[in-house]
């Protein structure tokens, strides 16, 4: 329990998540057709959730990931990444269900099919991201980092 | 659980490191944050995608990427061509070419191309199936295919085929659901 406290443990598993979602939204962003063809594949979304979520997934997943990275707002990042992985598990277990012999779409240029490798995996993100939103510490974040500076220069300029 | 949540908060050592009592409402509010930016964000720099979407137009255009890709997958593998639907049916109509399943013997049951052949593409690249019973003659005209999209077993069935010396192989890239959806002969 003690070591789920750990604030070297948390930073460790926000950057880690925060620069695998940074990493993956940002070539869908730059390449929307080909997540829409990615989420076409799955076969189960009329054409306009197609397009909205090609659109915005991306920037959910960047600003998320950002926001981890960054110790910003990590409570509400961990939550939405926590509700993409739930999403995103579902989508490749139904598609293994249905024999689907597809890309799982989670990165460009990297084949990575809709097995129960990429469900495994993103299983441990979700626990990861599970940990990061129960567990929330705020040292090492931009917010207490920014604090910490403007308080050092006060009690400098004081001093002077 | 909330009190699990607010002894984290408390337990927060130092005055730089505190952060605002966790509550489900700042969650929230926070997630709705991110969402209100990531809607406008992805909506004004992909509304040409959106007016698609919502016109009817994407699913087409995303078809159209589709076999570009598989016809460019293609052509770097023994020179097979992908060929269109009106070809196909072309061809299947005068009697001219068989059909090939690539997909499980299973989906092959549930619904297939009429007259088509099984060729199970797991079956075939771990050699349980010898292609050579059921299909004797070398230069006759194969269209392999099976669930379209990015569906890849038709390349592979149709590359182990060539590479077993058939001359005549091309790849019906709209698979199954598109001569279903087209209307055309189907075994159920």
């Amino acid at each position: 329990m003690k070591l789920l406290q750990n604030d070297y443990l948390h930073l460790m598993v926000r950057l880690l998540i925060g620069a695998i979602f940074v990493y993956s939204a940002v070539p869908h962003i730059l390449d929307t057709m080909g997540l829409a063809l990615s989420i076409y594949n799955y076969r189960l979304f009329p054409s306009s959730i197609i397009g909205i979520s090609a659109a915005v997934i991306p920037w959910i997943t960047l600003l998320s990931g950002l926001a981890l990275i960054l110790g910003v707002k990590t409570r509400a990042a961990s939550f939405i990444i926590s509700a993409l992985l739930v999403i995103f598990i579902s989508l490749a277990v139904t598609s293994i269900i249905r024999g689907l012999d597809i890309d799982c779409g989670c990165f460009t240029g990297i084949v990575r099919k809709a097995d129960w490798m990429a469900v495994s995996e993103d299983g441990i993100m979700l626990v990861c991201a599970v940990f990061i939103f129960f567990f929330d510490r705020a040292r090492f974040s931009s917010i207490s980092l920014i604090k910490q500076l403007v308080f050092q220069r006060k009690n400098y300029e004081g001093a002077l | 659980m909330a009190m699990m949540l607010q002894k984290n908060t408390n337990s927060a050592s130092g005055f730089f490191n505190r952060r605002p009592a966790f509550s489900w409402r700042l969650v929230i509010k926070d997630c709705l944050y991110f969402m209100v930016l990531a809607i406008l964000l992805g909506g004004l720099l992909n509304y040409s995608l959106l007016l698609n979407a919502f016109n009817g137009a994407l699913i087409p255009r995303i078809q159209q990427n589709q076999l570009a890709i598989l016809k460019s997958k293609a052509a770097q593998l023994y020179g097979i061509s992908v060929i269109d639907i009106a070809s196909s049916k072309k061809l299947f109509d005068d009697k001219l070419a068989i059909f090939v399943d690539a997909r499980t013997l299973q989906e092959y049951e549930a619904g297939s191309i009429s007259g088509a052949i099984s060729l199970p593409a797991r079956e075939l690249l771990r050699k349980d199936i010898d292609p050579s019973a059921l299909l004797p003659n070398k230069e006759t005209v194969l269209i392999t295919y099976c669930d379209g999209g990015d569906c890849e077993l038709a390349l592979d069935v149709a590359t182990d085929l060539a590479g077993k010396g058939y001359q005549n192989i091309f790849i019906f890239g709209e698979g199954y659901p598109g001569w279903a959806a087209a209307g055309y002969p189907v075994n159920k």
